[in-house]
């Protein structure tokens, strides 16, 4: 049964979908990339925002994404699914946090967002997204979408 | 000591006294405990870590340059502690096996790492427990009459394995104390909790309440060097700390 669910799926997609399929995931991958390999500040002056640190786990039956959210108002953290696979995180420091805060003076500017983007590494239901925030952990829970299972036997 | 690493004095350095260690870990726990020792005992700079071997980093303090690896001290205490993350393939042993070696020397009494042990499902855990593993069966002794869980079995990664193997080998009384903390996010709790412990084996004692207090600070500062030693963390391969082990006998 499922093995026909399976190839009723396949006959629905073209080549072109196929081939299009295929580029679109070696950008994204070429994006994964650019994000991991080069190197860049942790905040920006010009969106005057700061990149928490996250961290992503797939188990069989979910994602979990976890965000560092020190200083932050409950009620301004934002989660938006950009896309199938890219989840934006936004949220509102309690006060804004300068250079100065850190005792460096050779860098001007103000942060009051902490601001990320993170990339789901599987399919995933993006409307089956469950959150919560702990101790300033944000917690997101998304639930694996499997598109289709290879037969045993 | 190592020709490749000098360890510079600038303060006459007392025999007998503790050498901690706070290096960049999981949690960046002994990292944390050790800046809040600095200050809260009002540590000065004792003696500084010059190497080829290290980066091409320095540390600015008031528009002067320090090494990243420094060693703060007073009468009783030394506390070696890196402000960035040290490469793991050969920075981390060859720096050890220095610090060891130059501890050893200047007679210290006994040698404790500060540090972490990473927990699924640490932003629900109320109460952090705080392990300890020792150098010999009469350190571990010590830990156990203070009421402190001894971590039995398992692997151990990162510069406080390098010093308790070193100084189980040389006979020099250590510990490593690891505060049940984040994999991959700064922990001011844990930092506290290792603090505690730290109070109970030694009588060195601080109050922790202001690091308690300055959590978010701390955890928003700490961002970079964090991510910075979970890329040194993955080439070590921490994540090894989770693995059960093969029982040899």
């Amino acid at each position: 049964m499922r093995r026909k669910e399976t190839m009723s799926i396949r006959r629905r997609r073209s080549i072109f979908e196929i081939i299009g399929e295929y580029f679109e995931s070696i950008e994204e991958m070429a994006e994964h990339l650019e994000e991991t390999l080069i190197e860049r500040p942790s905040w920006n002056q010009k969106t005057r925002t700061m990149e928490p640190l996250r961290d992503i786990m797939v188990t069989p039956t979910e994602v979990v994404i976890t965000v560092d959210l020190p200083y932050t108002q409950e009620n301004t953290i934002q989660v938006k699914p950009l896309d199938k696979s890219t989840i934006e995180i936004s949220a509102r420091m309690k006060r804004k946090i300068r250079f100065e805060d850190f005792g460096i003076i050779h860098h001007k500017g103000e942060f009051q967002t902490l601001h990320c983007r993170a990339r789901v590494p599987v399919p995933v239901i993006m409307e089956k997204m469950e959150t919560r925030l702990k101790k300033g952990i944000l917690e997101i829970r998304l639930s694996r979408k499997h598109e289709y299972a290879i037969p045993m036997g | 000591m190592s020709k490749e690493v000098k360890i510079i004095e600038k303060k006459e350095i007392p025999a007998g006294a503790i050498m901690l260690f706070g290096f960049p870990d999981v949690g960046l726990v002994g990292v944390v405990a050790a800046s809040h020792l600095i200050s809260e005992l009002n540590l000065i700079e004792v003696a500084y870590l010059d190497s080829r071997l290290l980066p091409p980093l320095i540390v600015l303090h008031e528009g002067l340059p320090h090494s990243s690896i420094r060693i703060f001290g007073n009468h009783n205490i030394l506390l070696a502690v890196s402000e960035t993350p040290l490469s793991a393939d050969t920075i981390y042993p060859i720096i050890m096996y220095a610090l060891i070696d130059w501890g050893k020397s200047k007679n210290v009494g006994m040698m404790i790492s500060l540090s972490g042990i990473p927990i699924q499902e640490r932003q629900d855990a109320q109460d952090l427990k705080v392990f300890a593993s020792a150098s010999s069966p009469d350190m571990l002794k010590i830990v156990q009459d203070k009421g402190i869980e001894i971590l039995r079995e398992g692997y151990m990664v990162g510069p406080q394995a390098i010093m308790l193997q070193t100084c189980a080998r040389i006979g020099l009384p250590a510990l490593t104390l690891l505060a049940e903390c984040f994999l991959n996010y700064p922990d001011p709790e844990a930092a506290a909790e290792v603090l505690k412990e730290l109070a109970n084996i030694t009588g060195v004692k601080v109050d922790v309440t202001k690091l308690l207090e300055k959590g978010e600070e701390i955890r928003l500062r700490a961002r970079d060097v964090m991510r910075r030693t979970q890329q040194e963390l993955a080439k070590m391969k921490k994540t090894q700390e989770y693995d059960i082990p093969v029982y040899v006998s």
